[in-house]
């Protein structure tokens, strides 16, 4: 906000010149500083917890945040950012944790191979299912998607044995064999490093379509469609690009969890996780880049926290989803920002 | 032959109970243009309501099932007045009134649960016996079940087309902007379609509940199926949406009868695609970019 202020006096060739220069360059837009910090930081951050009595806890919470915040970034680019209604993120998620669950258990190749077609087929069901979807618009696009993940879930629930194991989905999946090589405590360990890798590549490709000219481009679709394709815009390619994009990620951070886990569970499928997703997104910033990561913080440790009163706590987040949609319709992680501003005395 | 009778029977039954739910969405569609995803709650919210008037307070079925209704109308008349309303009319309304519908609806769902428990409870049918024709066993309860049903579609369609505030409805559903620069209170009018809706998913619930188990997850399901036949339809179209719901009833018992059970949920499915792509509008819907 405050660049476009600064930036709304000069002139337009300027304005111009300065876009161009930060889609062509687009790490100028970051500093160093903060980023090797970041960085840094989070590399140390399981030696920290390691001091902590729980801390075996918070690193669990830590890869928790990571796959999860994942999948949320892309979610928030199709819904947030360019107005696609999918409901199927959660389904795409199971489709990445299936295939490379399943290729590790049938085929016993070893999880770092299988871990690959996870994404690879998540992309691919994405586009099958975006071919039919995305030429339609709003309420039939969550129609559909919400029924492409009811259709996965009963497959997963009803399907071959090998794939849903009886109704309890996939158990007994290899893990990934770093309790072979550094031994049980430290594994937990090269899980994180794992999950962070994943996330920081997942972010910044993320973080790169955000600021690029495509993502301009689902700005416009979002915002008004009909101007956007008499600028040149084409909705349906532009779509099913995002759509088959943001499905390798999340395919990713499937197959990831399900060799992290060893198990995955049709349950997973069931609305709560999708609206829990939903909440993370609505709550820290509906189409801004920081706001879901920082929802998701948020909701991956609250729930640990209102553990004793988890009936509730759902109760309450649902009203709270409610309240944000209607008094800070652009999520509580922007509007903290601008407090935060406002007081150390910076326009806003 | 027996077959064929169990699979029109079946589909009637489902077509009406389908169409009870399919309607309150559509209305809502057309006069608010919100997907009410709390829709599935409210249904849960009459189950609940009739199931405790019944097993609990001994009231008979008649007027449990109309206080059902009732109670269902007042909670949609709070979500109208308490959440929708401050955000009617402003920008965003499409994502704010999606997040709202799941907000609340989680909320009652919650709701629903800390007050009754996890267990599956079982409702006794409206009229107990069954007829029966050569092999196929017609249960008195699943007629009552239809006649209600078609009873309440009846009356609500003579609304709709006869009377002033039915013909408001339209007129907002149709015009907006124009309904209220012709004096036609709209937001009374977005009230009474909250209402009217809200009731309509109690009373299917309630009825329901003499049919199936009475549990948390019938809802969601109960709105999946609401949803695939309000857009088979065509979004705000009420008479599409009729014709939907018996297609889509049949449909799902010819599946059930001859495919087996496990095949409905994703041949109806696949229909649906198959059917938005051929015809993106649904049966009776208005092309696409007028209505979004």
């Amino acid at each position: 906000m405050i660049q476009e202020e600064s930036v709304s006096r000069q002139s337009v060739a300027a304005r111009i010149d300065e876009r161009l220069k930060l889609s062509a360059v687009p790490w100028s837009r970051l500093s160093v500083v903060p980023v090797v910090i970041a960085l840094l930081v989070s590399l140390a951050l399981p030696w920290a917890t390691d001091l902590l009595p729980f801390g075996k806890f918070v690193l669990h919470l830590l890869i928790l945040f990571f796959l999860w915040g994942i999948v949320v970034q892309g979610w928030n680019l199709i819904m947030g950012v360019s107005g696609i209604f999918s409901f199927a993120q959660v389904a795409l998620f199971a489709v990445g944790a299936w295939t490379s669950g399943v290729i590790t258990q049938q085929l016993g190749w070893s999880p770092f191979v299988a871990m690959w077609f996870g994404p690879v087929a998540a992309t691919f069901v994405a586009v099958i299912l975006g071919l039919p979807t995305l030429r339609l618009r709003g309420a039939y696009v969550v129609l559909l998607t919400l029924g492409f993940q009811e259709l996965f879930r009963n497959f997963t629930t009803q399907g071959p044995n090998f794939v849903a194991g009886g109704g309890y989905g996939l158990r007994y999946v290899p893990k990934f064999p770093f309790e072979e090589w550094v031994g049980g405590d430290k594994a937990q360990f090269l899980y994180y490093y794992l999950a962070l890798v994943f996330f920081v590549i997942a972010s910044f490709a993320i973080w790169r379509i955000f600021y690029s000219p495509i993502g301009m481009a689902f700005r416009a679709l979002r915002d008004s469609e009909v101007y956007a394709i008499s600028r040149g815009v084409n909705p349906f390619r532009y779509k099913l690009f995002l759509f088959g994009f943001v499905a390798f990620f999340t395919g990713w951070a499937g197959a990831f969890y399900v060799h992290w886990y060893g198990a995955i569970s049709p349950a997973i499928m069931l609305f709560g996780t999708t609206i829990n997703l939903l909440a993370m997104i609505v709550i820290g910033g509906w189409g801004s880049f920081w706001g879901p990561i920082a929802g998701c913080a948020v909701l991956t440790v609250l729930p640990e926290i209102m553990r004793a009163v988890e009936q509730y706590r759902i109760l309450l987040l649902g009203i709270v989803l409610a309240l944000v949609a209607i008094f800070a319709p652009e999520g509580l992680f922007p509007l903290l920002l601008r407090w935060v501003r406002r007081l150390l005395g910076r326009q806003a | 032959m027996e077959k064929l009778i169990q699979a029109i029977y079946g589909g009637i039954v489902y077509g009406s109970i389908f169409g009870m739910m399919a309607l309150g969405l559509t209305l809502i569609w057309g006069a608010l243009r919100m997907l009410n995803l709390a829709h599935g709650s409210l249904y849960l919210v009459g189950t609940y309501i009739a199931w405790a008037l019944v097993t609990l307070l001994k009231v008979p079925m008649v007027p449990a099932l109309l206080i059902a209704a009732l109670g269902t109308a007042v909670v949609g008349f709070g979500m109208q007045t308490l959440f929708l309303n401050r955000i009617l009319g402003k920008p965003g309304w499409d994502v704010g009134s999606l997040i709202v519908g799941v907000g609340v609806g989680m909320a009652l769902d919650q709701s629903i649960l800390l007050i009754f428990g996890p267990r599956v409870k079982q409702m006794p049918p409206l009229i107990p016996g069954v007829y029966k024709i050569g092999r196929v066993v017609i249960n008195y309860n699943f007629l009552v079940v239809v006649a209600v049903a078609v009873i309440s579609l009846v009356l609500l369609s003579l609304f709709l087309s006869k009377s002033r505030y039915g013909l408001a409805i339209q007129a907002v559903s149709q015009q907006p902007d124009a309904a209220q620069l012709m004096g036609i209170p709209t937001r009374t009018v977005f009230l009474i379609v909250m209402c009217i809706s809200a009731a309509l998913a109690g009373l299917a619930g309630a009825l329901l509940s003499t049919v199936y188990q009475v549990q948390r997850e019938s809802g969601a399901n109960a709105m999946l199926m609401a949803l695939v036949v309000t857009i088979f339809g065509g979004l705000g179209s009420v008479k599409g949406t009729i014709w939907a719901a018996y297609l889509i009833g049949l449909l799902q018992s010819f599946l059930m009868v001859y495919l087996g059970a496990g095949t409905a949920l994703p041949g109806v499915f696949l229909f649906m695609m198959i059917m938005l792509v051929i015809r993106p509008s649904g049966l009776f819907g208005l092309g696409e970019a007028q209505r979004l």
